[in-house]
């Protein structure tokens, strides 16, 4: 008897030492920048470089989000609600982006968008992405949709399906019963996935270095401030920038834990 | 009338199997059977949300699987009333009278006479998770009936019910359709239920539809031994008790 609940004390104190590692690493990493960071924080603000970034983060961000949720919505609307052949394979590449990593996702459209037919009509269209901020934004997009495809598809799959079919027989089309009964339903999963996507893309540095390049005050992203400053030594504004994106990236995580958990509480029948 | 010649479903591993029934105007049938057995599948094929692989279902000289959900009358109450959680009471039974833009003074008198009818002038301003399983029933019904459609479609619409309440509703549900008059199909596994509501009664087993005919009738002549020990009497045996007790229907 006696041994039997000491092998479970070890057993739950094992378990108790491995969180306790894992967490305290992961606190005392974050404590690192914030304690580099902070001091400095308030004059770095005003800083010119740091103010470009952080205005480039915000608008290039905001921009691939909205880019996001408008193809999200229909798609991962039509994955869960839908049946049509292929859909296995097809929702198998459109996760794909998130399985390459970030780097080799840049290389591939930059090898899209630059030296192709197509990457060259675009250009003449206008719509040059290689070396630009608009590059910014789709690499943004292409790395984080799948993400937030993936929220919006948990979202909707945790809507009862007989809210749309009652929604139908009380006279609605599929576009209003989508409209007036799922989109509401979603709403919590829709704005938690637009909160950690946007988190995502303001972190967003591998395919945006590829594709954008890291050009000072020009394709500049606070990652790619914080980058290019780290590469030339300049410690203080390197770190003003590695807080700014902690404090984002914490606030994000906060907000999507409590969207989350409360999206799981509802829209399901019979529980 | 409404008619279904020859109804089949594959879902999974169920199999809805050659469904031919006639339901007349105004009648209230009651499709009666074990769970498992296809009931439901039974309503949401004629409500639409499957199509039939097989056969037609005809109302008035139209075939309902040519028509959308919401082109085809029907009014549908599930089990367990899929109110929709984001709009309040009132919301939720004005829903179909505002999609299909009804005038508001009509809207508003259709809102007074079901909040009459179903007595729930005082859970408008609430929403679904705040009330009580009869609360949601009434309100589903409202929501079901509001836009007058020609067939209603009642999925045990009592099971969720306390017993007390399921014997008050089942009143209201009988008082309601002699007041409206239209189609009824109410699915449950209560006999009892099924003898108090039905003008008909249709048994289901296994996907099929095994008999149909008055409570009296089924009572009386139980077409199977399934039917028998399903209504709790012997086939062709114990004829007298099935007398006595046909004699107090």
């Amino acid at each position: 008897m006696m041994q039997k609940k000491g092998i479970n004390t070890v057993f739950t104190a094992i378990i108790a030492i491995f969180i306790a590692l894992l967490t305290g690493f992961i606190i005392s990493a974050i404590s690192m920048i914030f304690m580099k960071g902070f001091p400095d924080l308030w004059t770095s603000l005003f800083n010119k470089e740091i103010q470009f970034a952080i205005k480039l983060s915000f608008y290039t961000s905001v921009i691939s989000t909205l880019m996001c949720i408008i193809f999200s919505v229909p798609i991962a609307y039509g994955m869960v609600r839908m049946q049509f052949w292929g859909k296995k394979f097809v929702n198998t590449v459109l996760e794909m982006p998130m399985a390459l990593p970030p780097i080799v996702a840049g290389v591939a459209l930059l090898i899209i968008f630059g030296n192709t037919n197509f990457g060259r009509f675009l250009s003449e269209l206008g719509l040059d992405f290689v070396f630009s901020v608009k590059g910014i934004i789709l690499a943004q997009f292409f790395v984080n949709v799948p993400y937030m495809l993936r929220v919006l598809k948990a979202t909707i799959q945790n809507i009862d399906s007989r809210f749309e079919f009652v929604a139908r027989t009380l006279g609605c089309n599929r576009m209003q019963a989508f409209f007036k009964i799922t989109l509401p339903l979603a709403k919590n999963g829709l704005v938690a996935g637009i909160v950690i996507t946007w988190a995502r893309a303001i972190g967003e540095f591998g395919a945006a270095l590829m594709l954008a390049g890291a050009t000072r005050l020009k394709t500049e992203t606070l990652p790619i401030s914080l980058f290019l400053n780290m590469s030339t030594g300049d410690l203080k504004l390197a770190m003003a920038s590695a807080t700014i994106l902690i404090i984002i990236s914490l606030v994000s995580l906060f907000v999507f834990q409590y969207l989350d958990g409360n999206q799981s509480n509802q829209s399901r029948l019979g529980c | 009338m409404l008619k279904m010649v020859q109804m089949s479903k594959q879902l999974g591993d169920f199999h809805l199997a050659d469904v031919s029934l006639e339901i007349n105007d105004g009648e209230y049938f009651v499709v009666l059977g074990p769970t498992g057995t296809g009931k439901t599948v039974v309503l949401e094929t004629i409500a639409g949300m499957y199509q039939p692989d097989q056969g037609s279902i005809i109302y008035n000289d139209q075939n309902l699987p040519d028509l959308y959900p919401e082109h085809r009358q029907i009014g549908f109450v599930y089990q367990d009333y899929a109110l929709f959680p984001h709009l309040t009471v009132k919301e939720n039974i004005i829903f179909g009278a505002k999609i299909k833009k009804f005038p508001i003074d009509e809207i508003q008198k259709k809102l007074d006479q079901m909040v009459e009818m179903l007595g729930i002038g005082h859970l408008l301003h609430r929403y679904p998770s705040t009330l009580s399983g009869g609360e949601q029933q009434r309100t589903a019904l409202a929501r079901a009936l509001i836009t007058s459609p020609k067939i209603l479609l009642l999925d045990e619409p009592l099971s969720a019910l306390d017993p007390r309440s399921k014997e008050v509703f089942q009143q209201e549900l009988k008082r309601i359709h002699q007041r409206l008059k239209n189609i009824t199909i109410h699915v449950t596994h209560d006999f009892n239920e099924a003898i108090f509501l039905a003008d008909r009664i249709g048994i289901m087993h296994k996907g099929k539809l095994v008999q149909v005919g008055t409570p009296k009738e089924i009572f009386e002549n139980p077409a199977s031994d399934f039917v028998a020990n399903f209504l709790g009497v012997e086939h062709r045996s114990k004829k007298k008790d099935r007398q006595l007790f046909c004699m107090s229907l």
